[in-house]
Parts: C-alpha cells; structure tokens; sequence
C-alpha cells in the first residue's frame, strides 16, 4: 500500500516536472521570441528617430536652400530599405509645394513694387528731360548750356537705368517715338550711355525703324553700347557699322576690350536667346542687366542679339539684327533739298551786293515781301525789309519744322 | 510755342559735349550761306544745315527751327561748319549811310505798322 501510493506520488512529481520542463522550454521560447522582437522594435524606432533628424537637420533646409530656376534635388533618405519606399517623402513633397509658393508669392509682389517705383522714377526723368529741354531752347549763354548739357546727360542715363529696371520687372520701355532713322536710333542710345564720345557712327543706310520698336531698339542698342564702352579701355573707340542684309539690317558693336570666356559667353547667349529666365530675381550680385534687358526686349519685340563674334580689335563684336518687319524708310526726310522752287529771276546776290536770303519750305508766304532792291536803297525799303526779315525769323521759329510729328508728346509717359 | 518733342538725340550728342561755339560771332540773325563744300564725312544735323544753305542765305535762328534745335546748340554747329569751310558768315550788312535817328525812328515805325 505504501508502496503503491509512493509510486503514484513519483509518477506525479514526474508528470509535474516534465509538465513545469515543457512549459519552461516554452515560456523560453517565447521570451527569445519577444527578446528578437523587441530588438527589431528598437532598432526600426532608431532608424526612424535618425530619420526624422535627418529630414529636420538635413533634407528640409537643403530644400529651402534650392536656388531658384535649379531642379530640386535633396538628399535621400539615410537609410533605404528594399521593398520600402521612403515615409517621409509626402511631408517633402508638401514643404516643397510650399516652398515654391511662398517664393513666387514673394517675388510677385517685389515685383510689382518694383515696377510701380521704377514708373514713378521714369515719369520723373521724363518730366525732368522736358525742363531741361526746355531750359535749352531759352537760355543763350554758352556756360549755362555746358552745365544743361552735362545735367542732359546725366538724366539721359538715369532715364535708363529706370527704363531697364522697369523692363525687367515686366513693364514695355513706354515712350512712343515716330519712325527714325537707323543713324538716329543709334545716336540715341549714344545719348543714354556714360562714354558717348568713345562711340563712333562710321556707316549709314538709308533705312529706319518703325515707331514702335524705335524706343526698345534704342534701349537694347543703349545697354549694348554701355557694355562695349565700360569693358574697352577708355581710350579706345566703340565702332558702330550697318550691314543691310536681305531680310534686314544688322548693327554691329564692335570694342577694343577683352573677350568674352566660353562660360561667360555660354550664358550671355543663353540670357540674350531668352532660353535663362531674366528677371530682377535672376540677376546676380552684382546685378547683370545689360545683356538681360537686351535679351527681353529682343524676345518681345522680335530682333534677335548675339555677342559670340570676336570684334576686329580683339573684344567683342555684338550684332543687333533686326528683321525687315521693324524696318520702314523714311518719307522724303532724308532728301535735304528745301522745298520751295526758286524763282528763276532771282540771283544769289543783289545788285547791290549784298546776299539774298531764300526762303526754306517753312515759312508761309507773306503780304508785301521785300521790296525789289536796288541800289541805293531808301530808307523805308529797308525798314521794310527788316520788318520782313524779323517775321520771317519769328515765323521761321514758330513754325512746326517740317520732321517734328503731331503733339504726341503729351501722355507719352511710362506705360506699364 | 509748345514743348517740342523730347528729341531722341540729345544735344550733348549732337555736339559731342560742345556748348562753346568755337567762334563768338553768331547772334539769332547772322546770316550764313553755304560754300558749296561737299558735305560728306559730317554728322546727319551738319549735313542738314549745309544742305539747307546750300542754295542761300539762312538765319541762325531759322536753321535752328528748321533742325527742332535750340539756338546755343546750333550756333556750335553753325561754327563748326563755318570752320571746315562749309559754310561762311555773312554780318548783317549796314546800309549805304551811316544811320540816323531818323531813320531808326522810321524803322520802328514801320514794324510797328507791320507786326
């Protein structure tokens, strides 16, 4: 009996231990299993933590650093798991959408100030050239036209330096201008540039520009030239010559400077083709505004720059061409010949000796011309002469010259 | 008289910075005459101006009308032209007798009458 019952206690200890074995095995089991799980756990929270730093310290800033008008590229993420695609990718994307409109939001708007100020300072030099021109025609004295001259000049340049900045921030050059000749558009941008005496105008054509792209020529031609003229040594001319082509006329720049390098002209062309944006925020510091103000106004108005021919002299030849569309001739302007056909009694001289004036094409006739002269002629005849005479002068002045255009001189202000 | 139009080329252009008449000779009624001297190798308002005289007299104050130019500015041509022998002067010649009051008196009278 005793034994009986000792057995049955063992075959329970038995049962029981291996029963408490199996489940140590197990619970082992699982505890490794948990281990291996919980290590996986920490080491993807670490790779997320590093992530996340990584986009905070890293990506995001390298993506507000992107220049603008460059592709945005910024670093991927620090770990790639295959199968994966990155998580944080969308928050990029957002931040990069937001980027981007906040940047144009921005620049919008500098822009259109910009513009306005630039309308208002144009309008100024405007007004301003319309006082000194006028200060011109009253005042006689030479000192007094040296200095108008000099303050001309320097309002001339101002004019363009607000004109330039006015295109590159959208606006069209505003002024309207009758049909010039190809000679006067190009003495036009002489007047706006520092060295206008270095500029020399060698050859001419018959041949002028039509009235709406007289003023954007004249500023393109403008930049051009003050480029020629600041990278030439300031003792060296800046050459301009005419070569009529069949389907337009090129101008051509030619200075005594240095070469443009394959970079440089690499992105002069670009900017001057309209294939680099031009825009006050794409100018660089310090700004380059010539060649893009060039480049706009040739995009838009259909003439074409390039400056990738060497000049004569060792600088850079740059060639405006525009096409027969911008091109027109002047009517009888450049025929000098004064209308009014002389009398064929009339000589150049009087018996008397003195020499007899012709009235030129202006003036219209007059009731009780000069008397008939003779010789010896009394003293009425005289009076009557220079009364004559003195009207003649006043009306010879008062009288619109034959080239000035209808008074489209009001309201030719800025436009945007 | 109106503003005449802001010209496209300004005057220090025209002049090459020039405002003193390389002469002092030339009032509003001198009168110049042109030689006959080819005009070639000048600038377009030179060339204007000799073409304009070509034929007779002018007055420096019609050919500043006829080019839109001030006064100052075209005496500087007008004397530079009178320079390269292009053109040349003729002062205002006085009459045959010396001048009397009368006569001056008259003078005014008549363009009185006149004007």
């Amino acid at each position: 009996m005793d034994h009986t019952l000792l057995t049955a206690a063992l075959a329970c200890l038995a049962a029981g231990l291996a029963a408490v074995a199996v489940l140590l095995l197990r619970q082992r089991q699982i505890t490794a299993r948990l281990r291996r799980r919980n290590d996986a756990l920490a080491y993807e929270m670490r790779l997320r933590e590093d992530e996340l730093r990584h986009l905070v310290t890293t990506r995001l800033p390298a993506l507000a650093e992107v220049p603008r008008d460059q592709p945005v590229t910024v670093p991927g993420p620090l770990h790639r798991r295959p199968g994966r695609a990155d998580e944080l990718q969308p928050v990029l994307d957002l931040a990069a959408d937001l980027v981007a409109r906040a940047r144009t939001q921005a620049e919008q708007s500098a822009t259109a100030t910009l513009r306005a100020m630039m309308r208002a300072v144009q309008s100024l030099a405007n007004e301003q050239q319309v006082a000194i021109s006028a200060m011109q025609e009253r005042h006689d004295d030479p000192a007094v036209l040296e200095d108008l001259l000099r303050i001309d000049h320097m309002n001339a340049q101002l004019g363009r330096r607000a004109q330039a900045t006015a295109v590159l921030s959208g606006s069209w050059p505003g002024q309207q201008r009758s049909a010039s000749s190809l000679t006067d558009v190009v003495r036009g941008a002489t007047s706006r540039i520092r060295d206008y005496l270095r500029v020399r105008v060698t050859s001419e054509v018959g041949v002028a520009v039509v009235s709406r792209a007289v003023e954007p020529v004249v500023l393109a031609l403008a930049e051009l030239l003050d480029n020629a003229a600041r990278h030439s040594q300031p003792s060296t001319p800046v050459e301009v010559n005419f070569q009529q082509a069949h389907n337009g006329v090129a101008i051509m720049i030619d200075d005594a400077g240095v070469a443009m390098d394959g970079e440089d002209l690499e992105r002069a062309t670009r900017t001057l083709t309209g294939r680099r944006r031009a825009d006050v925020h794409a100018l660089g510091d310090p700004p380059q505004v010539g060649f893009a103000v060039t480049g706009l106004l040739a995009a838009r108005y259909g003439f074409s720059v390039s400056v990738d021919t060497r000049s004569p002299y060792g600088g850079v030849r740059a060639v405006v061409f525009l096409p027969t569309a911008l091109l027109t001739r002047l009517p009888a302007e450049t025929a000098p010949v004064p209308a009014a056909p002389e009398p064929p009694d009339r000589t150049r001289t009087t018996p008397g000796g003195l020499v007899k004036r012709r009235r030129v094409s202006a003036a219209p006739a007059e009731q009780g011309g000069p008397a008939p002269a003779r010789p010896g002629r009394p003293a009425r005849d005289v009076a009557a002469g220079m009364g004559a005479w003195q009207r003649g002068t006043r009306s010879g002045r008062a009288t619109a010259p034959p080239d000035s255009d209808p008074p489209a001189s009001e309201g030719e202000n800025s436009r945007p | 008289m109106k503003a005449r139009r802001r010209a496209l080329v300004r005057p220090h252009v025209v002049t090459g910075g020039r405002a003193h008449p390389s002469r002092n000779i030339f009032d509003l009624v001198t009168l110049v005459a042109g030689t006959g001297r080819a005009a070639a190798g000048l600038s377009p308002e030179k060339r204007r101006i000799a073409a304009l005289c070509r034929d007779g007299a002018l007055s420096v104050a019609e050919i500043a009308g006829h080019l839109a130019l001030p006064i100052s500015v075209t005496k500087v041509l007008v004397s530079d032209l009178v320079d390269s022998g292009h053109l040349s002067p003729r002062v205002p010649t006085p009459a045959d007798e010396p001048s009397k009051i009368e006569i001056l008196q008259e003078v005014l009278d008549g363009l009185r009458a006149r004007l």
